[in-house]
C-alpha cells in the first residue's frame, strides 16, 4: 500500500509541513527563553524589584537550597501523594456513584438538585467544617482535593452514560440484554472517550484541591511553601513553589495523554 | 397450513406523554408464517417502529395480544456495529448475551460469516469497511443467534442508492438461503415489492392492516423481480392505496 515513489509537488508539499512544524517548535521554546531572560535581565537592569517579582537564577538558587536543606523532595513528595490520592479516589468514587445514578433512574431524579447544588457551592466554604472533621493533616487535604474533585467526575460520566446510542441500546434489548450486560458489554466501553476528557479535567480539580486544602492546614507541601513563602515576604520561595507546581501539573496531564494513547490503540475507534 | 411464528391479534397501544396519550395502534392484526417474507408498508410517522418493538416484546400492547414462537433477530437502519469490537467480536456479540459462546457456536458464527465473504474482515474494525460490508456484517450478527424471525427496520434506509440496491440483492439473498422467516418494515414501496412474498399496507395514525397482497412473482431475486412488468403494476397500486 505504502508508495514512496513521490511526486516533486508532494514532495515539495512534505517538505513545507516539516519547516512549519520545525518553526512551530522552535517558537514554542524560543518563547519560554525568551521570556526567562527577559524576567532575569529586568531585575539585574533594575527594571523590576527582584525583591517582588524574583527572577530564574533567584528561583535556581532557592531550588538549590531546598535541595541543600534536603526539604525539596519532602515538600513535593508531600503533595504529590496528596494530590495523587485524592486523585484517584475522587476518580474511583465518583465514577461509581455515577454508574449508580445511571443505573437508578429514580436516585437520579431524586438526587438531581442535590448534585446541582453541590457543583455550585464553592468547595473551599467547607475549609472550617474539615479542619474540625479531619484534623490539620494530609487527611484533610485529600478529603478536600475529593471535594473538589468528585462532583465534576459524577456529572461528567453520567452525562456520558446517559448518551449511549438509543439505537444500540434498542439492539441489546432486542437480544435480551440484562441492564448488567448493557452496562458492560456498551455503556462503559462506548463512554471511553468521556472517560479520557474526564480524567484530564479531573487532573486540574485534583490540584486546585490539594493547593488549596495546603493553604488551609499545612506543615508541608508546595501550598504550605507559598503560603509560607508569602506570610514571610519571601517571593523567592513563593515562585520557587509555583513553579515546580507548573511542572508537576503539566508532568500528571501528560501522564493522562499517555494513557490515552494507549487506550486508544488498543481500540481504534 | 404452516406454523405462524407471529401473530398480532386485535393490538392496541397507547403512547403516554406528560402531553397526553396518542393511540398508536388500534385493531391491529396479521401474521407472518414460517418461512415467509412479509413487507409493511404505511404512512410516514404511523408507527412502524413501535409494531417491530412490539413484535420483538421490548413493548407490550394495551390491549390484544402479540403471540410469538422462538426468538427474534433485530435488524436496524444503521448497522450498529460496536466500533471498539472487531467484525468476529462483533458478531459474537448475541451469542455472550445469551452466555452461549461455546468453542461450538463461535465456530459456527466464524462458518457463517466466512460463507458470506466476510472471512477476510473477521479482524477488522467496523470502521475499515465499506457501508455495505458493514450491513452484511449485521446481517451475519443477527443471523449467529439463529432467530425464528428477522425483524427488519428500514434496514437499508441509511444507504446511498446505488449501496442501497446492492445491499438488498445481498441481504435477499442470504435471508432466502438461509430459508429466515423476516418481517421488514420500510417506507419504500419498490423495496417492498422486490423483496417481500406478501405486503401489509397500514393505515395512518392509529394503524390497521388496510390491505394484503400476496405478490406473485416467480422469482424472489429483487432486481430481476425490478425488470418484471408486474412491477410497475404492484407499485402503482400499493402507491394507490397508500396515499387514500
Amino acid at each position: 500500500m505504502k508508495n514512496t515513489n513521490f511526486s516533486a509537488e508532494h514532495l515539495k508539499w512534505r517538505k513545507k509541513r516539516k519547516i512549519r512544524l520545525i518553526v512551530v517548535q522552535s517558537l514554542r521554546v524560543g518563547l519560554l527563553l525568551f521570556f526567562l531572560l527577559f524576567w532575569e535581565l529586568s531585575t539585574r537592569l533594575g527594571w523590576a524589584d527582584p525583591f517582588l517579582v524574583s527572577s530564574p537564577s533567584r528561583i535556581a538558587a532557592t531550588i538549590g537550597s531546598l535541595y541543600a536543606e534536603g526539604t525539596l523532595f519532602y515538600h513535593i513528595g508531600v503533595t504529590l501523594l496528596e494530590t495523587a490520592i485524592g486523585f484517584l479516589a475522587a476518580v474511583a468514587l465518583g465514577y461509581a456513584i455515577a454508574l449508580l445514578l445511571w443505573w437508578s433512574d429514580m436516585l437520579r431524579r431524586i438526587l438531581e438538585p442535590y448534585i446541582v447544588v453541590l457543583n455550585a457551592l464553592p468547595k473551599i466554604a467547607m475549609g472550617p467544617l474539615i479542619i474540625i472533621w479531619c484534623g490539620t493533616g494530609s487527611k484533610a487535604i485529600v478529603f478536600m482535593t475529593i471535594l473538589v474533585g468528585i462532583i465534576v467526575v459524577i456529572m461528567h460520566m453520567l452525562s456520558a452514560f446517559l448518551e449511549t446510542d438509543a439505537n444500540k441500546l434498542l439492539l441489546l434489548r432486542s437480544m435480551g440484554a440484562s441492564k448488567l450486560q448493557i452496562l458492560t458489554k456498551l455503556v462503559i466501553p462506548s463512554s471511553r472517550a468521556a472517560f479520557i476528557s474526564m480524567l484530564k479535567v479531573a487532573v486540574g480539580m485534583s490540584w486546585i484541591g490539594s493547593i488549596m486544602g495546603e493553604y488551609i492546614v499545612s506543615r508541608a507541601g508546595l501550598g504550605y511553601l507559598i503560603v509560607y513563602g508569602g506570610q514571610v515576604f519571601k517571593l523567592d520561595l513563593v515562585m520557587t513553589a509555583t513553579v515546580i507546581l507548573c511542572a508537576l501539573a503539566a508532568g500528571m496531564y501528560f501522564l493522562v495523554v499517555l494513557l490515552e494513547k494507549i487506550l486508544v490503540k488498543n481500540t481504534k475507534n | 397450513m404452516k406454523e405462524k411464528i407471529l401473530k398480532f391479534e386485535n393490538v392496541k397501544l397507547i403512547y403516554h406523554t406528560v402531553r397526553g396519550e396518542t393511540v398508536a395502534t388500534e385493531n391491529l392484526s396479521f401474521s407472518v408464517e414460517e418461512g415467509e417474507f412479509v413487507a409493511m408498508i404505511g404512512p410516514s410517522g404511523c408507527g412502524k417502529s413501535t409494531l417491530l418493538s412490539l413484535a420483538a416484546g421490548l413493548l407490550a400492547p394495551s390491549e390484544g395480544s402479540v403471540e410469538r414462537r422462538g426468538s427474534v433477530g433485530y435488524m436496524l437502519q444503521r448497522d450498529e456495529l460496536f466500533p471498539w469490537r472487531t467484525i468476529e467480536k462483533n458478531i459474537q456479540l448475541p451469542l455472550e448475551i445469551e452466555k452461549k459462546l461455546t468453542p461450538e457456536a463461535k465456530k459456527e458464527a466464524r462458518e457463517l460469516a466466512e460463507k458470506y465473504g466476510l472471512k477476510d474482515f473477521l479482524g477488522s474494525y467496523p470502521s475499515e469497511l465499506s457501508g455495505g460490508m458493514r450491513q452484511r456484517a449485521a446481517l451475519i450478527r443477527t443471523l449467529a443467534m439463529r432467530p425464528d424471525i428477522l425483524l427488519l427496520d428500514e434496514p437499508f434506509s441509511a444507504l446511498d442508492y446505488q449501496t442501497r440496491l446492492n445491499v438488498t440483492q445481498d441481504v435477499a439473498g442470504i435471508i432466502r438461503r438461509e430459508k429466515k422467516t423476516a418481517l421488514l418494515i420500510t417506507h419504500d414501496i419498490s423495496e417492498a415489492i422486490s423483496l417481500a412474498d406478501r405486503v401489509i399496507v397500514l393505515t395512518d395514525r392509529p394503524a390497521r392492516v388496510a390491505h394484503t397482497h400476496t405478490l406473485d412473482f416467480e422469482e424472489t431475486d429483487p432486481l430481476k423481480r425490478r425488470e418484471n412488468r408486474q412491477f410497475s403494476a404492484w407499485f402503482e397500486l400499493l402507491w394507490k392505496e397508500l396515499n387514500v
